[in-house]
């Protein structure tokens, strides 16, 4: 009896040693959704293969997962969070602080991934101890986008049919005032109805000078919403609304979605946007492909900056080296890691002939990375599938290359929601005391300031 | 003791997996809500005993009175609007002539829409400028168009013609159920005693529903109370906080910040208001039944 149970014993023991041994599963959150055939196909028989035969030891699980701030922390507590996932540029220091997220220093240190970061973007990505959790997936630039169509109808167009879009914040007034008389559309579609709107204005008030927060010599860090700056930046918002009569009929009901579909069906010439959302009026919404332009952010007395952000793909809090090291792997193999190989550079051929047939323009990209021979593939890959006229896109590239300004640092997302208050008021009352509001709205952030960063 | 769980024995049986259900679905997260509320937290994850600080923190959160004071505003317009609009209807489909059925189910149907369809349905007709379905018609009728949700001082009364319009249907049924409880003879001797429509609704109908209304009141404050969706999809709280809610807080706390403690505190508030208020109004009804 006893050596029956001892074999049983035994032979559980060896089928637990050689399972633990042989089963790296790779949850992999950042397949794309069943509906979505035509990317989902690029990974069946591209990607997928690729992976099998690079890591032949490693099961891959397939799991479309849209990040949500609603559902993530069950999932966290529970353990369920893919091994990767994608987020936004807002979310990593959450992630990191409250632990639901992997260091992956080490990974990132032996494929000599570190260095080809681009130091902001890994600032974002750190802890106070510069410990990395992330690497970024693309970045994006704040743009104005503007639907060319529009400015056809307008008549403001040059002789080879490029629209005449506006350089600075007083262009955009006398450009706009040419299109409401001519087509009737709004000029700007400006959001108001959540913290998008914090988030533009925050870009807009830049380009008037402002510093939305600034830190003291002893470090402590002070809300900064009510400077002259900031008033001036609302008080042009306030006359885009009350005096010109320039925006959207509701800019407080306008949100990111709501946006694009303003500017893909012609409703508002132009639009607040990324690079990274250029499928949106077009693809999601019917404008042609050839009818999107992009510019910078027209300047200001301060002249013009662009607000950058961008996805970055993080690592659940309980993956093992070797399911991050099979993730690291399909990124590879995606074309969305600094490593040029025949695999990769098809990675990227395959994201662009997408674009061709999706009728999403073919455009350069904000990457998150610094190495030139990876920018170069790419750009090589862009030249051969471009599918609209460069001339629509190379005002926002050069001069959002130039000037570009990572977010505020500090409760960023507070910080928009009370902007975002201020511009509701100032939207819905046109008696509204701007400065009145932006002192309330200056010491609401403090308050939070000092609760969560001063103390 | 042994005794009495011997004879109760079956009872308890019973009772045993509604006691089960009731201690993992409410009882526990009850008390772990409330224990989450005096604690540091990390996810959901306790770290170290924090007392009041967190509700410390509620208090000083620039919406938090703002919050409190329209959340008081929906009660009060629920009363307004929303408490009468069903006894109303009971009573009008309990006096029709015909068609009973065809209002009863007409007045229902709202009820068994989606709360977020209703919301998104009622934010198009409520939709400010040319596009707004509302503002189309006062165009046509040659009236001056309205801002509708996007003008503060009207935006927590529309939210709550949106939840009346929904959830009326239902509060409706549960009255006429009461009416259709009185005994008929009731009017017929009113009747011949020479009672109108008026003096039977004053005399007989409404001191008969009088402790069903009184339930349904608080019932109707407890769920008001905790109002989020609506005004989370319609407004998000704008403008300018003008529609935030309590419980609109909470949501931000948790899923915006992943702040989960002081969701808690915050939900630890909003119940011990909830529960003086039911205690002062129960002491107040019972004092004036007597």
């Amino acid at each position: 009896m006893k050596k029956l149970l001892a074999l049983v014993v035994s032979v559980c023991l060896c089928l637990t040693a050689v399972s633990a041994l042989a089963e790296t599963v790779l949850r992999l959150g950042i397949y794309p959704e069943d509906v979505d055939v035509d990317t989902v196909k690029v990974h069946e028989t591209v990607f997928d293969p690729a992976f099998a035969e690079a890591m032949p030891d490693v099961t891959l699980e397939k799991i479309y997962y849209k990040y949500a701030v609603d559902t993530f922390v069950p999932m966290a507590e529970a353990g369920n969070v893919p091994t990767i996932f994608q987020t936004w540029f807002t979310e990593p220091q959450k992630l990191i602080a409250n632990g639901f997220v992997r260091d992956i220093t080490g990974q990132l240190e032996a494929r000599g991934w570190l260095e080809k970061m681009a130091p902001g973007v890994r600032g974002l990505m750190s802890d106070a101890d510069g410990r990395v959790y992330g690497i970024p997936r693309d970045a994006y630039a704040l743009g104005l986008m503007i639907n060319a169509e529009v400015f056809e109808d307008a008549g403001l167009v040059d002789e080879d049919g490029i629209p005449l879009y506006p350089k600075t914040w007083d262009e955009l007034v006398e450009v706009g005032l040419k299109i409401k008389e001519a087509t009737g559309s709004a000029a700007l579609c400006l959001l108001a109805m959540d913290n998008a709107g914090g988030w533009h204005f925050s870009n807009i008030a830049w380009t008037f000078g402002a510093n939305l927060e600034v830190q003291d010599e002893n470090g402590k860090w002070l809300a900064n919403l009510n400077s002259p700056e900031v008033v001036a930046a609302m008080q042009y918002v306030r006359d885009l609304k009350w005096k010109y009569d320039l925006l959207t009929s509701d800019p407080v009901s306008e949100n990111w979605g709501t946006g694009f579909a303003q500017l893909g069906t012609g409703a508002a010439a132009m639009y607040i946007a990324a690079n990274d959302a250029v499928n949106q009026p077009t693809s999601v919404q019917g404008l042609p492909v050839d009818k999107l332009m992009m510019v910078a952010i027209p300047a200001g007395p301060a002249g013009t900056f662009a607000l950058g952000g961008g996805t970055p793909y993080m690592f659940a809090a309980n993956a093992t080296d070797e399911e991050v090291e099979a993730a690291l792997k399909y990124i590879e193999i995606m074309g969305k890691a600094p490593v040029v190989t025949e695999t990769s550079k098809q990675g990227l051929i395959d994201d662009a002939k997408y674009r061709v047939e999706s009728g999403i323009p073919v455009i350069r990209r904000f990457s998150g990375w610094i190495d030139p021979d990876f920018i170069q593939a790419e750009l090589d890959v862009i030249a051969e599938y471009a599918n609209v006229d460069p001339r629509m896109f190379d005002h926002y590239f050069d001069t959002a290359a130039a000037t570009l300004r990572l977010e505020e640092p500090m409760m960023t997302q507070d910080m928009y929601a009370e902007l975002t208050k201020v511009l509701q008021e100032v939207l819905t009352n046109e008696g509204a005391d701007i400065q009145a509001l932006l002192d309330t709205a200056n010491a609401n952030l403090q308050a939070v300031l000092d609760e969560n960063v001063n103390r | 003791m042994k005794h009495t769980l011997r004879r109760d024995f079956t009872a308890w049986m019973i009772m045993l997996p509604g006691v089960i259900l009731f201690t993992f679905f409410v009882w526990y997260p009850l008390v772990m809500g409330t224990r989450l509320s005096f604690y540091e937290t990390k996810g959901i994850t306790t770290v170290a005993f924090a007392g009041l600080s967190n509700f410390r923190a509620v208090f000083s959160n620039p919406d938090f009175w703002p919050a409190v004071v329209n959340t008081f505003k929906y009660c009060l317009w629920s009363l307004v609007i929303g408490f009468l609009a069903p006894v109303a209807l009971a009573i009008g489909i309990n006096e029709a002539a015909f068609g009973k059925n065809l209002f009863r189910v007409s007045v229902y149907i709202p009820n068994i829409v989606p709360g977020l369809a209703t919301v998104f349905l009622w934010r198009f007709l409520f939709r400010s400028g040319e596009s707004g379905a509302l503002n189309m018609l006062l165009s046509a009728l040659g009236l001056p168009m309205s801002s509708w949700l996007s003008n503060g001082a009207i935006a927590v009364p529309l939210i709550v013609v949106t939840m009346t319009w929904k959830s009326a249907g239902a509060t409706m049924l549960i009255y006429l159920a009461g009416l259709q409880g009185i005994n008929p003879e009731l009017y017929e001797a009113a009747i011949i005693d020479g009672a109108g429509v008026w003096g039977r609704v004053r005399n007989i109908t409404i001191p008969n529903i009088l402790s069903l209304g009184r339930t349904l009141l608080i019932l109707q404050i407890i769920a008001v109370f905790q109002i989020l969706y609506e005004p989370l999809v319609m407004t998000n709280g704008g403008p300018n906080n003008a529609s935030i809610s309590l419980m609109q807080m909470v949501y931000r706390y948790a899923f915006d910040r992943f702040e989960y403690s002081k969701a808690s505190a915050l939900s630890v508030l909003v119940s011990v208001i909830l529960i003086t208020l039911t205690l002062v109004y129960n002491r107040t009804t019972r004092s004036k039944a007597a």
